[in-house]
């Protein structure tokens, strides 16, 4: 920028500094940038600091080992689009499952390989209402196979979406990202247990007990919960099921959710109520493009328990959403209250089957889905 | 690509492996320049056609305007080079904006004008490219150049990856030399490369995406009124993110271009710890404020004309330099801001010639030019006027009960590394990064890379793109 200082425009002294820059000849050719090499034993430096970098590596790997962390495949935005991609590459009539964390971990893709020889693709996202994938597959002329819609009241009904940024990204993603996917499932993920969000380095340091300022509310972020294959088939993280410090940690992080007051958008029953409808609205119009296209859909609720379920119960009565959801869509639905196979799993912390619970659950839950489904097609 | 990704790193151990190669030395540029076609395309592939019209058209109307005898006909090239670059960044850059105002504007004296949809994408890197092949027809224009020897020499200077699509922005003096005789890089050079870009990314990856950005997003892009302190907190975490966002990216580039054996100009030097806007502007983006100072204010008359001709030319060049930055109105203003400071500073020296300010005063003077950067980056980080006078109101102690936002976490992570910059780049300001690591003992500095490395490595960034991508 023009220096205010000088009296022309003519090549400016500059004592003090190594070597001059731009800024110091104005108005000039600007010759061959001089760059210094700092005279150091650089091949030295770079061996020794190399060997310590690989010593690091291995002791934090070390240690998740030793923390209980197998290496699994990252739930990235790159994992979701390339799971989304199959529709648009010639899988377009498969059966799609879309939900949020309980059918990811509830619904297991073997099971139901197993049971009628097709494997489906899973597009749940966990914290997040499956109405915005819903609403992209409408958009889809693609996708013609069949939906199992997983609806978890707090965030189908109010909407919320954690992991909303996924579907641009899908729609948006470049050949850089889509490599550098493929790189990462390839050659890091498979091999290393530290590399997952959980353990980056940001959330590490957010999760330290930090003196909690005043009148600043003290919410935690919901902790490593699941182990993810490369076609984002997914179970929950054993330590759960084992360490009961760790199981109680995930279910004191679900109660402060239950406390408080509610957000500004639901703070009064009027509020509330508009934004349920606003949520039934959006599916019902996602549900009616599908429909069009011949595609088979049907609803389900999966299991919840312990303070999760009573949350759920308080805010979010099936009367008011469920039942309302079903009859404005005119979609058949599967409520885990509804059918004795479906009931008395164990749920660790409250909101998810365990992996082995999920096996079993997803057994019982194919004859059900199958019937609905082929009791729409032969319509 | 972007440098903090998977896929760059694979893409540089290629390009470093293929370099390395005993090709002839055209092949080997053949392959940089295929290279960075690849770099470039790795975005969204179809814009490289708009890589290639600037390439091309200034390749032409420079050889034009070397062989024209009457000055009407090299002005003519010249112009035809500045329309067809500025052209394409108004359109890509400014259409929608313009569109917009343009509506407003109609509406403004009762013309309901409805304008048509008009979604653009911007093109990455296009303001840069455009200013460096913009300064190839200019330099040959104003007789300050030759032009290149070959196509392949230019093609490349425009499109050498390290530089393509931000900076820092290269004259053709500075690179297209650099490309006549076969480069190597010495073993030493590869070393101190790669121990550039490790610092680099730490600053990026570390620093700007994990501490820093978050803070600065909770108040910016959040919904709540901040009071006094989450207001200056999140200001000064994002001045600490834009320039290790910024900085790191270019020297990331610098190091990219040493280990293939290129030499690129400085783009930062401790600029937080400037006495002062015009030393400000000598620290911070040096290659944007110095273009803008040969090819914008000097042409407008500098400080040759009298004192009402140098304010003026000052404050278009520093409008202009503003709205370089993006198409809105408040970037308008964080210039605006700069060239008002810019006069007023040069009012006060002017005023206060005989004064020499100690060594405790002029540390006082740096806090204050740090202190009223930190008001211009206000405009430049919020997304409208609105948000941006909330932020000032809070900074100023106006937004009386507002409730605290930032947890403890944020203010004592931003706190420290700010204070650390900031204290850096004042014990740096004499000196280059290079002298200060001349002076380390070695196992300090292996101890450093390593650190940065893992610290890069755990930090699991996300590949989030550097925010100058987007101007």
């Amino acid at each position: 920028m023009p220096s205010s200082t000088s009296n022309s425009d003519s090549e400016v002294a500059r004592p003090g500094f190594v070597r001059q820059t731009a800024s110091d000849r104005p108005g000039v050719a600007q010759p061959v940038p001089e760059r210094d090499i700092p005279a150091r034993p650089w091949g030295p430096i770079i061996f020794a600091a190399f060997i310590m970098f690989v010593l690091l590596i291995a002791a934090w790997e070390w240690y998740w080992r030793d923390y209980g962390v197998t290496p699994s495949y990252r739930n990235s935005p790159g994992q979701w689009a390339a799971q989304r991609r199959r529709i648009d590459n010639g899988e377009g009539d498969k059966t799609v499952l879309i939900g949020s964390s309980r059918v990811l971990f509830g619904v297991q893709l073997p099971v139901w390989e197993k049971a009628v020889g097709e494997r489906p693709i899973q597009l749940s996202l966990e914290g997040t209402s499956s109405i915005p994938v819903l609403e992209d597959l409408a958009e889809d002329p693609n996708f013609k196979g069949r939906l199992l819609i997983g609806v978890t009241p707090d965030l189908f009904f109010s909407g919320f979406a954690y992991r909303g940024d996924v579907i641009p990204y899908y729609h948006k993603q470049g050949p850089s990202q889509r490599s550098g996917h493929w790189i990462s499932q390839h050659f890091f993920e498979p091999y290393f247990a530290f590399y997952d969000p959980d353990f980056a380095l940001d959330t590490l340091v957010k999760r330290q007990a930090w003196p909690v300022r005043p009148g600043v509310p003290s919410r935690r972020s919901v902790r490593k919960l699941m182990i993810q294959d490369a076609d984002r088939n997914s179970h929950m993280w054993r330590k759960i099921e084992v360490d009961p410090e760790y199981r109680a940690l995930m279910r004191s992080i679900w109660s402060e959710r239950f406390v408080g007051p509610p957000p500004p958008m639901m703070n009064t029953p009027e509020k509330l109520h508009k934004l349920i409808d606003t949520q039934i609205s959006r599916a019902e119009a996602a549900v009616k493009k599908l429909r069009a296209r011949g595609v088979s859909m049907v609803f389900i609720r999966m299991p919840s328990a312990g303070e999760y379920y009573a949350f759920e119960q308080k805010v979010f009565p099936r009367s008011s959403t469920w039942d309302v959801l079903l009859k404005r869509t005119n979609t058949p639905g599967i409520h885990f209250e509804d059918h004795p196979e479906l009931q008395g799993y164990e749920l660790p912390e409250w909101s998810h089957l365990s992996a082995s619970e999920a096996n079993r659950f997803t057994a019982a839950l194919m004859p059900i889905v199958q019937q609905e489904f082929e009791a729409q097609e032969s319509k | 690509m972007v440098f903090n990704s998977l896929t760059f790193m694979v893409f540089f151990a290629l390009v470093l492996a293929l370099h390395a190669m005993p090709f002839k030395w055209t092949t080997k540029k053949i392959n940089l320049l295929i290279a960075s076609y690849l770099f470039y395309a790795a975005w969204n592939p179809p814009f490289i056609i708009l890589l290639w019209i600037s390439t091309i058209v200034d390749w032409y109307a420079a050889q034009k305007l070397v062989h024209a005898e009457k000055p009407a006909a090299r002005r003519f090239w010249m112009l035809l080079s500045v329309v067809v670059n500025l052209g394409m960044l108004a359109y890509f850059k400014y259409g929608t904006f313009l569109l917009e105002n343009f509506t407003v504007l109609m509406a403004s004296i009762g013309v309901d004008y409805q304008a048509p949809a008009f979604d653009i994408i911007l093109p990455v890197g296009i303001s840069f490219y455009t200013f460096a092949t913009l300064s190839y027809t200019l330099d040959i224009y104003l007789r300050r150049a030759e032009p290149a020897k070959n196509f392949l020499d230019y093609a490349l200077f425009v499109t050498f990856f390290p530089h393509l699509v931000a900076g820092p922005i290269m004259r053709p003096t500075e690179l297209v030399p650099q490309f006549v005789e076969p480069r190597k890089a010495s073993s030493q050079m590869l070393f101190f490369g790669l121990g550039l870009m490790t610092l680099g990314l730490f600053q990026k990856v570390v620093l700007a995406d994990s501490f820093l950005a978050p803070a600065a997003e909770m108040i910016y892009d959040g919904k709540g009124i901040a009071g006094t302190l989450d207001a200056w907190i999140a200001t000064l975490a994002f001045s600490g993110q834009i320039f290790c966002d910024f900085a790191g990216y270019s020297t990331t580039a610098i190091g990219a271009a040493m280990c293939l054996g290129f030499a690129m100009p400085d783009n930062f030097r401790f600029p937080y710890a400037a006495i002062g806007f015009s030393d400000f502007w000598r620290r911070w983006h040096i290659t944007l404020s110095s273009w803008l100072r040969d090819y914008l204010y000097i042409p407008l008359g500098g400080n040759r004309h009298g004192e009402a001709r140098t304010y003026l030319a000052l404050m278009v060049t520093m409008l202009l330099g503003g709205l370089w930055h993006g198409a809105s109105w408040a970037f308008v203003v964080w210039g605006g801001l700069h060239g008002f400071y810019l006069a007023a500073e040069r009012i006060l020296r002017s005023r206060f010639s005989g004064y020499r300010p100690g060594p405790f005063a002029l540390f006082l003077f740096a806090l204050l030019t740090y202190a009223l950067i930190n008001i211009t980056w206000v405009f430049f980080r919020a997304d409208s006027f609105g948000k941006a006078w909330m932020i000032l109101s809070g900074m100023f102690g106006m937004n009386v009960g507002a409730a605290p936002i930032l947890p403890t976490m944020h203010l004592t992570m931003v706190t420290l590394i700010v204070s650390g910059i900031v204290f850096a780049h004042w014990q740096m300001r004499q000196q280059t990064l290079e002298s200060f690591i001349a002076r380390v003992p070695a196992w300090l500095l292996s101890c450093a890379w390593a650190v940065m490395a893992f610290l890069i490595v755990i930090a699991q960034g996300d590949g989030n793109a550097f925010i100058y991508f987007q101007f």
